[in-house]
């Protein structure tokens, strides 16, 4: 109990503490006008491999585009529009996606249901919500992962897995994702896609 | 909280994980055998984690901030801090990313090395304006800088790097001169410091690729290093972690701290502060921790008596990593030749302790040593900082400069009545 208190006197007061320097909403809308292209104009992916970003956490948005910047997540498309951006670019970036509502339709009407039952296993024996919420909707580093496009959550744990791309948390999503099997990251990746919280 | 998804941003997880932590099986904890040389060279991304306890199960490194730090929040987080009367603390600079080891030049050039970020950087000073410059980019963890007739040294995991006449080329330091590369390639524990004597050799500690084990027969050990001819002996064995050191100006003797083992418990063993008084002296890794507690399971039939025990417990995850001996006039009397240690904090602890500035009282022996803490106020709630001290270097004023790798800046530690 006593750590929770913690936790919750840190959100209360950060804040505060930190009005000074608030990250530039409309700023960052204006930055990510070169992302709609790609993420969608509401910042909600209609294309393959390509992540929505809306409600993305921004500490998460930040990891990222810093990881792009200096190349320790290398994408030949992502690579070259990130190398100019500044912190405060960043910064902004992080709070306009944060500031966007997050899709809440799942990515797929008719989800296949042994798959998403064995995905559902497979996340609770992995205890991602630790980290991710119970509403897989994310907290500070951690990414919001609920209703994202199932064929980049795919990607995305293909990639941790292999280490081609970093992982926040020094080598959590690394070791997370290490020991699984394609067909269990398509588990996952099925269930996650087609998260409804009621069931939860 | 189970090994499949510890890690993040620590506080985030925290109620789950306690929660999570008692119900835990000794099947599922982490184990890494480390003993073998393809794990020294290519180790798994968490290869800290690999000799996980039921009682420390869960923890693991904090993720920090992803851009350093503005200077106007970290001047608010500042009145966060504790210092004894008549010292104060400000940001003297901010947005140098993962700032590790810092070294003034002839020309007031303050050069600092960084961790991941593999970048040396130059902060400038016109007129009381400030400018930092990445000087050099695309190194393999250049936590450590040294300056010496008129060079700029750069430690890197696997050599030190030497560019000439370096505050004159801040733009175009091209691609140095490697003057020692005798050195493993192991990254675990391979990012160092350097200390320079008063003969220009360097000292330099190697660490071992794992959190315990026998090591490779290269590393665990300080060596002492001559940069003109590339030659070396090694001058401490038994060593684990040790990224800080300084030269006793009472003595020439060298000293230096060391980080313990993990994954014993929270509270030991203690981390250390250490003085080498002869060649070949051996500090007691991976054999006995703090001077007093053999190896669980890398004892092997030793005991503590054979090993130099520290001269100071600083406790358990604690970290120290920069120090340095005080020789300015700024502050009052009797801080001429303290030690200031730069204590980064825990991860592998429930509640952290360390991130703070530790003051050290001690003889040129080593005898009478006294420790308090001189600032402290980094750790935020239970297991979060808003920032982590790992370097300390004296102005030539005589205050204090503090290097901070996760808010990305240095702080100035002045004393006025």
């Amino acid at each position: 109990m006593k750590t929770f208190i913690c936790v919750m006197a840190a959100i209360i007061v950060l804040p505060l503490s930190r009005a000074t320097a608030a990250a530039d909403i409309e700023a960052g809308r204006e930055k990510a006008k070169i992302c709609a292209g790609c993420h969608g104009a509401d910042g909600i992916s209609v294309s393959p491999g390509i992540p929505s970003l809306a409600g993305q956490r921004d500490q998460f948005i930040q990891w990222q585009l810093v990881f792009f910047r200096s190349g320790r997540r290398p994408n030949l498309l992502m690579g070259p529009i990130i190398a100019q951006l500044s912190d405060a670019d960043i910064r902004n970036l992080g709070a306009y996606f944060a500031s966007l509502p997050a899709n809440t339709k799942p990515a797929s009407a008719k989800p296949d249901e042994a798959l998403r039952a064995k995905g559902q296993a497979i996340v609770a024996q992995h205890h991602c919500a630790n980290c991710h919420t119970d509403s897989f909707r994310g907290e500070r580093a951690a990414a919001s992962i609920a209703d994202q496009r199932d064929d980049y959550l795919v990607k995305a744990l293909a990639d941790y897995r292999s280490a081609t791309r970093p992982s926040v948390g020094v080598a959590a999503m690394t070791e997370a994702a290490s020991g699984l099997s394609d067909e269990e990251i398509a588990a996952i990746a099925q269930y996650l896609a087609t998260f409804q919280p009621a069931e939860h | 909280m189970s090994r499949k998804s510890k890690g993040w941003g620590a506080a985030a997880a925290l109620p789950l994980l306690l929660a999570t932590t008692l119900s835990a099986s000794a099947a599922d904890l982490k184990s890494y055998d480390a003993s073998k040389p393809s794990f020294w060279a290519h180790p798994p991304p968490d290869w800290f984690l690999g000799d996980e306890t039921e009682g420390q199960k869960g923890l693991a490194p904090p993720s920090g901030p992803a851009t350093p730090t503005p200077a106007d929040e970290l001047q608010a987080d500042l009145k966060k801090i504790k210092l004894p009367p008549g010292f104060k603390i400000e940001v003297w600079a901010s947005g140098i990313p993962e700032a590790r080891q810092m070294a003034w030049g002839s020309n007031g050039t303050l050069f600092v090395g960084s961790f991941g970020a593999t970048n040396v950087y130059a902060v400038t000073d016109t007129d009381g304006k400030r400018e930092v410059k990445t000087i050099l980019k695309g190194l393999n963890m250049p936590t450590g800088v040294a300056f010496r007739d008129g060079s700029l040294y750069v430690i890197a995991i696997n050599k030190l790097l030497r560019y000439d006449n370096a505050e004159a080329n801040l733009d175009h330091l091209g691609d140095g001169v490697v003057v020692y590369d005798d050195m493993p390639p192991y990254v675990a524990h391979g990012w160092k410091y350097l200390v320079s004597d008063k003969n220009g050799w360097f000292y330099i500690p190697f660490g071992p690729p794992f959190n315990i084990g026998l090591p490779p027969t290269s590393v665990s050990q300080i060596r002492h290093v001559d940069p003109k001819t590339g030659l070396a002996e090694i001058v401490g064995l038994g060593v684990r972690n040790s990224v800080g050191g300084d030269i006793d100006p009472r003595t020439g003797d060298y000293w230096f701290t060391e980080n313990a083992r993990d994954w014993l418990s929270d509270d030991t063993p203690s981390d250390k502060l250490n003085h080498i008084t002869r060649l070949g002296e051996h500090f007691g890794y991976p054999y006995c921790h703090e001077g007093d507690i053999p190896d669980p399971k890398f004892a092997m039939g030793h005991k503590c008596s054979e090993f130099t025990p520290p001269v100071v417990k600083l406790g358990a995850h604690v970290a120290p990593l920069g120090m340095k001996f005080y020789t300015g006039t700024m502050f009052p009397a009797e801080y001429k030749d303290n030690i200031f240690i730069a204590e980064h904090g825990s991860w592998n602890r429930h509640t952290y302790q360390g991130g703070r500035i530790e003051r050290v009282i001690v003889d040129p022996s080593g005898k009478n040593a006294k420790q308090e803490v001189f600032a402290s106020g980094w750790i935020t709630g239970q297991r979060d900082y808003f920032g982590r001290p790992d370097d300390i270097i004296q102005a030539p004023d005589g205050s204090l400069l503090v290097s901070d790798d996760w808010a990305g800046a240095i702080y100035r530690i002045s004393y006025g009545k």
